[in-house]
């Protein structure tokens, strides 16, 4: 095709130095991408970016996100996805695809050998220093056997075009690899925003390596149950990959777990659900191999399962991929691959290596010491990401320091050659730029040897001239396509045939860390949406009385501001001595209480701690859910730096669109969750949380006896801020009355607001818990609740409304609600004793330093 | 001579625990020399579940798990064992052994030879002995020389340790770092023992961490009293064509039948006698009491 006069490939070849995936050396293009790159000079600049700001926009609407570590804008950033797939033909990728298992299938005899006989360490295949000085070599591993038909299961490699034209290996991983769920997501994505692009090109699909993969899961179970348990274990949602995990999860199936879900008992794993402990069979882990086990391993971790190690060992739970086998990644080993190669499988290593010299020989450490310049020098364990020198822009006072180290511990060291890998177009700025690319590739081990993922994860180095390529660091992806000229189905969502899908069954299985944050969701955003309302009314209220600084003289205004404070538990806030200063400038104490995330009670820290709880839950929630709820994040976060946040209109406007979005997003949440799901502790903790806030406005409101007007003024705020202000013209078409009022919104059975009906609700929800029937007893939640209900279908309206001889205080009102509130805090504490028991936190019997 | 030992570990915990997994590294090893006549392990409360298996290095380990709410541990091991060190390889009486200068040693070690392949990887880092300084190269280099004999050089500096170093159980904890033992001078067996190991890997030797007992003898005349006695450390170096030597840097001396081994590894990350994951809120509080004294 022609290209000189293509704008989008304007200055693409400007500096044009670097081996590239589409222009070869003599500026024709290579045949394999003519047609994707005619579709996208079909589609046009325009067109290309608008798609890209659609795909941009898509990624950040679907919460597609990665984490950067010491980054304060790194969490949650949007994953990035380039509208240019990278592509490499079938014919080509049958070589690679060759070289990946066959790599597969050396990693694993290593693996086992380094942890079993080591005779390539006895053999002299390879130096002892290679393993023994690898930090990833646990010696509480050894002598392991695994029943599963490999022992490495699943294996990543990162390839890159050298200057041979060839796909090189850059990196092995082996631990618990990452990217393919952004792989998968990338392809959905690519699919929906631009189908053109795919015009006349055949794709392969990963459809059928995921179910190779779903495969090995259920088959790596140690009794060859036909249902094993399965589960993922994350480290949580501050990993920098947690989408992904959440992603796998809700993809595949399987409950999405922590280390605090799971425990140790009678030499198996459990899994501690709702009801009672589960056995666990296999576990896909997230978790890098020293953090698996704080009884044997790293004892500082909080991420994995004390004694776990154990029952590994006892063959009673298969971890996917054995602990263990970060000793794979290992720069030491790659001088000494081919070697291996022909030790175990008699032949020559496929995929190419880059040149790579080990330091521990003499020989080899002298070529380094006197080239290091031209070297990139690596520690052979990688677990401290930042040692990599790329010594010719070190300084020379550096460059003596490196070669201090090297001689100190000459066999930490790998020297590299440097390689300038090829590049590929990226569409930046309305034009094709060549960006140097990797992809990441993936195998999966079966009875009889390894399948690969048609493609993977390709990532660009984030500017023209970059070296480094790494999601660590940020960066872009791109779409990876094997294209063959065979026809191909499209891909579809979870196209697989799912009979043999094990999913959690009901709410007695719901891990019992996904019911807490359930529950605290609830109570949140419960908490989140009274006090938003709340302060709503207030500030209405405020601008209705004409604010200014006789305000403490409006009896009503007074009592409301004091409401606030005893809603939100802020004391002393407005009340008490400590108050008065509060109340020379209410709008100030008004602001902290909703932008201070670092008070206790205030909004912004109700809402920050609802944040962290739905982020543990984001395998549960749907893609609407994340829209709004990300919409409540943007509208927060633009308001946190406006200027004009001072005025009471400026802060009702940014309340009223909150409040809408709290409510479309709870009306989401009960239709995209199932009770079973755990919807059930949601409800839970928001109609305990709404009946809680829901007593202490009445004390507040309604316990102490007003003067006619200011009465009227204080019932109508409560109504308003109850949002009651309509049902009760509806009901009672009258003057409102304190009577009418506590009718409605305590003692009504029928409306869904009253104190009376939020009990009840909370009873019927709390008795479809999973209760013991070993004692066939209530639980003491199930007490406090129906004594709750008890009491309020015991009230007298009269008696309620008794006053004091004083005139002053409701007193049997006021009794009568402190009481309803024990019990609710009483049955709160109760539920978390019974069903999310993990109040005892794990500790060393003896601390030790654990330095690394 | 016949010893025997008992060992007890005891915690208190303040808040109670409810399930605890642990190991314990407390089984003395038969060895050449050292005999384990009878050995018992009393826990209570009664664990759940107990296995015994060897680790790495070829010591007994027993892992125990307790599943019922308590608010004291207590870990009894008893041992009766046969020491004579007269069985031993004599390190004095063999001519190559005492003489293998460093120069030699090295040379030899450069080999990957199947006699010492497993050796070779006590001359790494390990957990606790990591990033050696200059300063303790530099403190070993005083008694290594290129043509010295390494056991010469090994018994000198032990001899340094013992009288450059001050005994202080006040000092460090297994959580103070080697270096600011280096400074300091001061320690506890433990320190020595890593200390010593430090300098011997840092001149390019295999050096191990021993754990085990010693026996000490009341005062003359007095009657020895009971728990007085602790579990003690010192360091082994490999000699090639001989094999592995201790010495005990705290006492100054080759070990003989008055130190009895209980196991080794590369530092004191690999063997500690008791270690394990419990589940409570509160605090706890440590007693350890060791018994050692001839067999009657």
């Amino acid at each position: 095709m022609p290209i000189d006069n293509n704008t989008l490939f304007k200055n693409y070849f400007s500096d044009f130095k670097n081996y590239d995936e589409v222009l070869k050396s003599n500026m024709s293009v290579n045949p394999n991408w003519d047609k994707l790159l005619n579709n996208i000079t079909e589609m046009g600049a325009d067109t290309l970016i608008s798609k890209q700001n659609e795909m941009d926009w898509l990624m950040d609407e679907n919460g597609v996100t990665y984490n950067v570590y010491n980054d304060p804008k790194g969490m949650h950033r949007a994953w990035e996805l380039n509208i240019v797939p990278f592509l490499i033909h079938e014919k080509e990728w049958e070589t690679v695809e060759k070289g990946i298992k066959q790599r597969s299938e050396l990693l694993n005899l290593i693996l086992k050998d380094v942890y079993g006989e080591r005779e390539l360490i006895k053999n002299g295949i390879i130096p002892p220093e290679v393993i023994f000085a690898h930090r990833g070599f646990l010696r509480q591993c050894d002598q392991i056997q695994y029943k599963t038909a490999k022992d490495l299961l699943i294996y990543s490699a990162d390839l890159a075009r050298g200057p041979d034209g060839r796909m090189w290996v850059v990196n092995d991983r082996t631990q618990a690899p990452s990217g393919m769920g952004y792989a998968l997501e990338n392809r959905f994505s690519t699919s929906r925003i631009l189908p053109d692009i795919f015009k006349d090109i055949y794709v392969k699909q990963p459809s059928h390596f995921f179910f190779d993969f779903n495969q090995m899961l259920i088959e790596a179970a140690p009794q060859n149950k036909e249902n094993p348990n399965i589960v993922i274990l994350t480290p949580g949602p501050l990993n920098e990959t947690y989408f992904e995990h959440a992603y796998m999860s809700s993809f595949l199936g399987y409950p999405l777990v922590t280390g605090n879900d799971l425990v140790v008992r009678s030499g198996k794993v459990w899994m501690k659900s709702l009801k009672e402990l589960k056995q666990v069979d296999v576990i896909l882990r997230r978790v890098d191999d020293v953090f698996m086990d704080p009884l044997e391993l790293r004892e500082d971790s909080y991420l994995g399962v004390a004694g776990l190690l154990d029952v590994v060992r006892q063959q009673q739970v298969t971890i996917v991929n054995p602990i263990g086998s970060g000793v794979l990644e290992n720069s030491g080993l790659i001088p000494f691959m081919n070697a291996i190669c022909q030790y175990f499988l008699k032949e020559d290593l496929i995929l190419p290596q880059i040149a790579s010299w080990w330091c521990g020989q003499k020989k080899e450490r002298t070529y380094v010491l006197n080239n290091l310049t031209n070297l990139v020098v690596k520690r052979i364990d990688r677990s401290n990401r930042e040692s990599i020198f790329f010594c010719e822009f070190l300084k020379p006072n550096q460059l003596e320091e490196l070669k201090q180290e090297i001689l100190t511990n000459p066999y930490n060291f790998v020297a590299q050659e440097k390689i300038s890998f090829s590049t590929a177009p990226d569409f930046v700025n309305g034009k094709l730029e060549p960006r140097k690319v990797m992809c990441r590739t993936f195998s999966i081990a079966h009875k009889d040897g390894y399948s690969v993922m048609p493609g993977g994860l390709v990532r660009v180095a984030p500017e023209r001239e970059n070296l480094f390529v790494s999601n660590q660091r940020g960066g872009v992806s791109k779409d990876f396509w094997i294209v063959t000229d065979e026809h191909q189905t499209n891909i579809q969502n979870y196209s697989w045939d799912d009979s043999c899908r094990i999913s959690i069954s009901g709410i007695n299985d719901l891990p019992s860390n996904t019911a807490e944050n359930l529950y605290w969701s609830g109570r949140y955003l419960g908490r989140a949406l009274l006090t938003a309302r709340f302060l709503r009314t207030v500030l209405n209220k405020m601008s209705s009385e004409q604010y200014n600084k006789q305000i403490t003289e409006s009896e009503s205004l007074l009592n409301l501001f004091q409401s606030v404070t005893n809603i939100t538990s802020t004391f002393p806030g407005f009340i008490g001595e400590e108050g008065e200063e509060a109340l020379e400038d209410p709008l100030k104490e008004i602001l902290s209480l909703m932008m201070d995330a670092d008070r206790m009670g205030s909004f912004a820290q109700t809402l920050s701690s609802f944040n962290n709880s739905y982020y543990s839950l984001r395998n549960l929630w749907s893609k609407d859910m994340w829209r709004v709820f990300d919409g409540i994040q943007k509208i927060w976060k633009r308001f946190e730096v406006e200027d004009d946040k001072t005025s009471t209109p400026a802060l009702i406007k940014v309340l009223d669109r909150i409040i809408t979005r709290l409510i479309a997003f709870m009306g989401l949440i009960e239709e995209s969750i199932l009770v079973d799901q755990g919807l059930l502790l949601y409800f839970i903790g928001l109609q305990t949380e709404q009946a809680t806030m829901n007593i202490a406005k009445c004390r507040s409101l309604l316990v102490i006896n007003h003067r006619e007007q200011p009465q009227y003024d204080i019932l109508e705020a409560l109504l308003t801020s109850h949002e009651s202000l309509n049902i009760y013209r509806y009901s009672y078409r009258s003057y409102l009355s304190i009577e009418n009022v506590i009718n409605l919104i305590l003692l009504d059975t029928e409306y869904p607001k009253s104190l009376t009906y939020q009990l009840r609700r909370i009873q019927k929800d709390i008795d479809r818990l999973p209760h013991s029937e070993v004692t066939g007893k209530a639980t003491d939640c199930q007490k406090y609740i129906s004594e709750a209900n008890f009491k309020i279908k015991s009230l007298n309206i009269d008696a309620l409304l008794v006053l004091d001889p004083d005139g002053v205080i409701r007193q049997n009102l006021d009794d009568a609600l402190a009481e309803l509130s024990d019990l609710l805090h009483k049955m709160n504490l109760s539920i978390s004793d019974t069903y999310f028991n993990h109040a005892y936190q794990q500790t060393q019997l003896v601390n030790q330093n654990f330095p690394l | 001579m016949e010893f025997t030992v008992s060992h007890t570990t005891s915690y208190e915990y303040e808040s109670g625990v409810t399930f605890c997994h642990n190991i314990a590294t407390l089984k003395p090893k038969s060895i050449v020399g050292q005999t384990l006549l009878d050995y018992q392990l009393i826990i209570s409360p009664t664990p759940a579940e107990i296995t015994e298996r060897l680790d790495f290095f070829g010591n007994t380990i027993t892992r125990f798990s307790i599943q019922q709410h308590h608010t004291e541990l207590k870990v009894t091991a008893l041992s009766k064992i046969l020491r004579d060190s007269s069985l031993q390889p004599d390190i004095e009486s063999s001519a190559t052994g005492k003489t293998i200068t460093l120069e030699t040693a090295l040379e030899s070690l450069k080999t990957n030879s199947p006699e010492h392949i497993d050796e070779k990887q006590f001359i790494l880092e390990s957990i606790f002995i990591a990033k050696i300084s200059p300063e303790m190269k530099a403190y070993a280099e005083v008694s290594f020389k290129p043509n010295r004999p390494i056991f010469e050089a090994a018994y000198e500096l032990m001899q340094r340790i013992y009288t450059e170093f001050e005994f202080d159980s006040e000092f460090s904890t297994i959580a103070t770092p080697l270096h600011e033992v280096m400074k300091e001078k001061k320690g506890v067996c433990q320190d020595f023992a890593q200390i010593a190991i430090a300098c011997v890997r840092s001149i390019g030797l295999p050096a191990r961490y021993v754990s085990g007992y010693i026996e000490t003898l009341p005062p003359p005349g007095k009657e020895k009293l009971v728990g007085t006695d602790a579990s003690h450390a010192w360091f082994s170096v490999y000699i090639p064509t001989f094999g592995w030597v201790d010495f005990d840097p705290t006492n100054n001396q080759i070990p003989k039948n008055q130190h009895i081994t209980v196991s080794w590894g590369r530092d004191y990350y690999d063997v500690p006698p008791l270690k394990g994951v419990i589940y409570s809120t509160g605090k706890n509080k440590m007693k350890v009491a060791v018994d050692i004294r001839p067999a009657v």
